[in-house]
């Protein structure tokens, strides 16, 4: 049994590393004459330990780890399902654990959100009292940003873009192994905070407070920093991959346009990430070592932290959304039976965002005390984006506009996105100036604006890829109707909850307070069964997955007629994903181009390129529902 | 000892010969200038050639962008 | 699809270029961590402006003038091990470790005789700047004597040797950041 071999020996080590960790400081403590014990700073030792240990039981020391001993290595050739469960540096399983992980993660996130909800049916409390509040609301948060940071990167990133440009792995497979298996520590330790009290203050950690607050903030401020150390070490790999391990022929101008979106998102993580873990690294030293980075009394300033967290956490908005835009315009093509319009302009766009991205922070703190002559740039830098922002929204509409749109689910997704996202960009734009956003700042108006965005573009574009990837990664067919079942539920039960949520914002309901006044009643609740209703679409999804994984019908090798090289290859994909090296020849997504090929398997003969147009629709094996017809979520 | 490997160390022990310069040059023009800015744009020009003469001399960063590795 | 004769003599295996690779990824992992000790050297001066306490200059020029000399032992181990010369690549590499040893023990009698307190604006700037910077350091020696251990073993040569060049650069980018901290920290104002 490698699988229990491998996660027994990642809990065994990481338990040992951790109690080494408790010990080895204790020892030296006590030898310069302090007590044994100290409990953040054990805490820290003993997690630092315990994570080295997890990942090196977990089979890193076996693959990697020798090696810097000049030892020989060995991998744990897991047979099976329990691939999923050892330290496996084949990229397929690498993004479908990440893809579980995170939709379980998901889901606990969704299960706070109901319980928030639930104590925010009616003014004063119902459920909880204020520190449970925080405690929820602030795991919702983190695990949610978490979701939204690595699920469609981790995920989708990883089990696609090595397929799109037709590479057999990532640039660096150990180091992408070592990346997931950094994050069910993460996760754990997240879920460890309640125990020593909660965290008070949300995922973004603002000093005074951070720093004054119970010991459950030192569980999320080492657990954040790893995090983003598997950001980072992703990102790193993804841009070697992007640059290194393109097929012959695959040039840039080829390069199918969700890669592009993960060659920016790439780029983002790899330079900004270290804000958020620097942030954290004060908040942590000041707690645990004493120091003033944030105490006004001694020469430290608040704000200082503000500018650090939000260096990171605007371009994070980029981590999560952007790949959302590449996925959506990718299904969108397909799906449309049409060149992606306007590609170069919509690569421009993702180039564009990455370098606008890192000048803008600043707008998270207009009513912060900042030096007002900071409002006007930071202003000015914010609305800049839209001109790109905008450029991708016409690359989708012009793709759709006269297409013969085939309404799977993903297609209604991706048609999500795009509407969803235009809400949430309108409703920005009152938050990026600086009249309206002093009225608006941290009402429940933002709450429906960032869940418009990274919800509504993000999420949305997650699922629509799950659904869309869903043949490659299993080799069955998902249930089409139950599929479209989850889709018009989620959208409606997203919609009618944030769309109403923006009034009570407006009337000025407090973000991340357990109560609000009395007269904001009736649409609170109004809210609150919405939400109930956009959780319970959820269940939908899990049993459509769960069921079509084990009883589903097989799928075939190219269900969506799509052009790209990730269909071209058996579903699911052999170990080194093309037995037959593709050589890249023309556009991927050159829909009805006479004689336009994508790419050739030399030996294995031209088999390959899609039909003509007119055969697609009833070629899905699955009820596919019909081609043509209006515009889905548009 | 052969022409190559000994060109690579005379490169690198002039490099070195420069760098403990600009450092010792660095540190009594902090002392003795009076003017903060003066003193804050010549540390910041110091500081900048110094990294340079490492990141190309000593890491080797053209090697980054020619065509094979090594 | 009448093109598919003409691929015939496209190459069997893609052969990746998997030393440029890692070169390119050690060069972005630097790229990171510049952000990192940049974000401390822009918070050192938010906070602090140029303003600083009453510290040892002597031995800040010292400790700086030994990690230079490290980073040229340590140019030499890599520069010999590229021409074969494995012996005089292990004694460098000693010269190196010893060097940032003794770097990191300037460091820490520095701290333990500092007369400000980390309590104060300017200590917390100090000890944090100084602590991650030898954390690397401290890490940048374990890395070298490993390598060194490797190479004693007979294990490198003029062709194959990225381990010990990627643990100089990464040594060499040490001393970056270190050229950028001393200023900051000792010589500003
Ligand atoms: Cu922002």
């Amino acid at each position: 049994m490698y699988a229990l071999k491998s996660v027994a020996g990642a809990l065994g080590a990481g338990l040992i590393g951790f109690y080494l960790g408790i010990g080895g400081l204790g020892a030296v403590r006590a030898l310069a004459g302090y007590d044994a014990w100290d409990t953040e700073m054990s805490i820290t030792f003993g997690y630092v330990f315990g994570v080295i240990g997890w990942v090196m039981g977990a089979g890193m020391w076996g693959a990697w780890g020798r090696e810097w001993f000049g030892l020989r290595t060995y991998d744990r050739k897991a047979p099976g399902w329990q691939r999923y469960f050892v330290f496996n540096t084949d990229h397929k399983v690498i993004g479908i654990q990440y893809l579980v992980t995170f939709i379980v993660v998901f889901l606990l996130g969704g299960l706070m959100a109901m319980l928030m909800r639930a104590e925010l049916t009616h003014s004063g409390h119902q459920l909880f009292s204020n520190a449970q509040y925080n405690s929820i609301m602030g795991l919702h948060g983190i695990m949610m940003i978490a979701v939204a940071v690595a699920a469609l990167v981790g995920g989708i990133g990883n089990y696609a873009v090595p397929l799109l440009i037709g590479a057999e792995d990532m640039a660096f497979p150990r180091l992408n192994a070592l990346t997931y298996w950094l994050i069910p520590p993460v996760a754990l330790t997240l879920l460890c905070t309640p125990l020593l009290g909660g965290i008070e203050t949300g995922w973004t950690a603002y000093p005074p407070l951070s720093v004054l607050t119970n010991n459950a903030q030192i569980l999320f401020d080492v657990a954040i920093i790893t995090f983003g150390l598997t950001s980072i070490l992703g990102g790193l790999n993804f841009v070697v991959t992007i640059i290194f391990m393109r097929a012959p022929g695959m040039t840039w101008g080829k390069l199918p346009i969700f890669v592009w979106a993960m060659f920016a998102t790439a780029w983002i993580a790899l330079l900004y990430t270290q804000g958020f873990a620097v942030s954290l690294l004060m908040v942590l030293l000041d707690r645990v070592a004493g120091m003033s980075w944030f105490d006004a009394a001694n020469g430290g300033d608040p704000l200082l932290d503000q500018h650090v967290f939000w260096f990171y956490s605007h371009p994070a908005v980029y981590v999560m959304v952007l790949p959302g835009f590449g996925i959506a315009l990718e299904m969108i093509s397909h799906f449309s039976r049409k060149p992606l319009f306007a590609y170069r302009y919509a690569v421009g766009a993702l180039l564009g965002i990455l370098g606008l991205s890192g000048v803008v922070w600043a707008h998270h703190m207009f009513t912060s005390g900042m030096p007002n002559y900071l409002h006007g740039p930071f202003l000015v830098a914010t609305e800049l984006i839209s001109i790109p922002t905008g450029l991708i929204f016409l690359c989708a509409l012009g793709t759709i506009w006269m297409g013969r749109l085939w309404l799977t689910t993903p297609m209604l997704f991706a048609l999500a996105v795009i509407f969803n996202f235009a809400c949430g960009g309108v409703t920005g734009i009152f938050l990026a100036d600086v009249p309206t956003d002093i009225h608006l700042q941290d009402s429940y108006f933002v709450v429906a604006h960032f869940h418009y965005t990274i919800m509504g573009g993000e999420i949305f574009a997650l699922f629509g890829a799950i659904y869309y990837y869903f043949p490659k990664m299993t080799g069955r067919q998902y249930n089409e109707r139950l599929g479209k079942i989850h889709f018009w539920w989620m959208f409606i039960g997203f919609n009618v909850t944030f769309f109403i949520m923006h009034w009570p914002g407006i009337q000025g309901m407090n973000r991340r307070i357990a109560d609000f006044m009395s007269d904001l009643n009736t649409a609170n609740l109004i809210v609150s069964l919405a939400g109930f209703f956009l959780g319970a679409s959820f269940l939908v999804f899990v049993f459509n997955m769960v069921w079509s994984w084990i009883f589903g019908p097989a799928a075939e090798r190219n269900p969506w007629r799509a052009r790209t090289l990730d269909w071209q290859t058996d579903s699911p994909p052999p170990l080194e994903n093309f037995p037959v090296p593709p050589v890249v020849r023309g556009h991927p997504y050159d829909y009805g181009v006479p004689g336009s090929v994508h790419a050739l398997f030399p030996g294995r003969g031209a088999e390959e390129p899609p039909r003509p147009p007119s055969t697609f629709p009833g070629a899905a094996p699955a009820p596919a529902g019909g081609g043509g017809g209006g515009g889905g979520g548009g | 000892m052969t022409d190559a490997f000994r060109n690579a160390l005379r490169i690198g022990g002039l490099v070195a010969v420069v760098l403990a310069f600009v450092t010792v040059v660095e540190y009594v023009f902090a002392v003795n200038v009076d003017s903060d800015q003066v003193r804050f744009v010549g540390l910041a020009l110091a500081a900048i050639a110094k990294s340079w003469l490492i990141v190309y001399f000593f890491m080797h960063v053209y090697r980054v962008w020619r065509a094979e590795a090594h | 699809m009448a093109l598919a004769g003409t691929a015939a003599h496209a190459p069997e295996h893609v052969v990746h270029d998997k030393a440029k690779m890692k070169l390119v990824g050690l060069w972005l992992f630097f790229f990171s961590e510049s952000v990192l000790f940049g974000l401390l050297l822009s918070a050192r001066f938010y906070l602090e402006r140029i303003n600083r306490e009453e510290v040892d200059q002597l031995l800040g020029l010292g400790i700086t003038c030994v990690l230079l000399l490290s980073s040229v032992t340590a140019f030499t181990a890599e520069t010999a091990i590229e021409h074969d010369r494995r012996k005089l690549a292990g004694w460098m590499l000693v010269v190196t470790i010893l060097l940032g040893t003794g770097f990191a023990c300037g460091v820490g009698f520095e701290w333990g005789t500092a007369h400000f307190s980390k309590e104060q604006a300017f200590g917390s700037i100090f000890f944090t700047m100084t602590g991650i910077h030898a954390a690397h350091v401290i890490s940048g020696i374990g890395l070298l004597v490993l390598t060194w251990f490797q190479l004693a073993r007979g294990r490198f040569s003029g062709k194959d040797h990225w381990p010990v060049s990627g643990t100089v650069m990464y040594w060499h980018f040490v001393d970056v950041v270190w050229v950028f901290f001393y200023p900051a920290l000792y010589l500003v104002k």
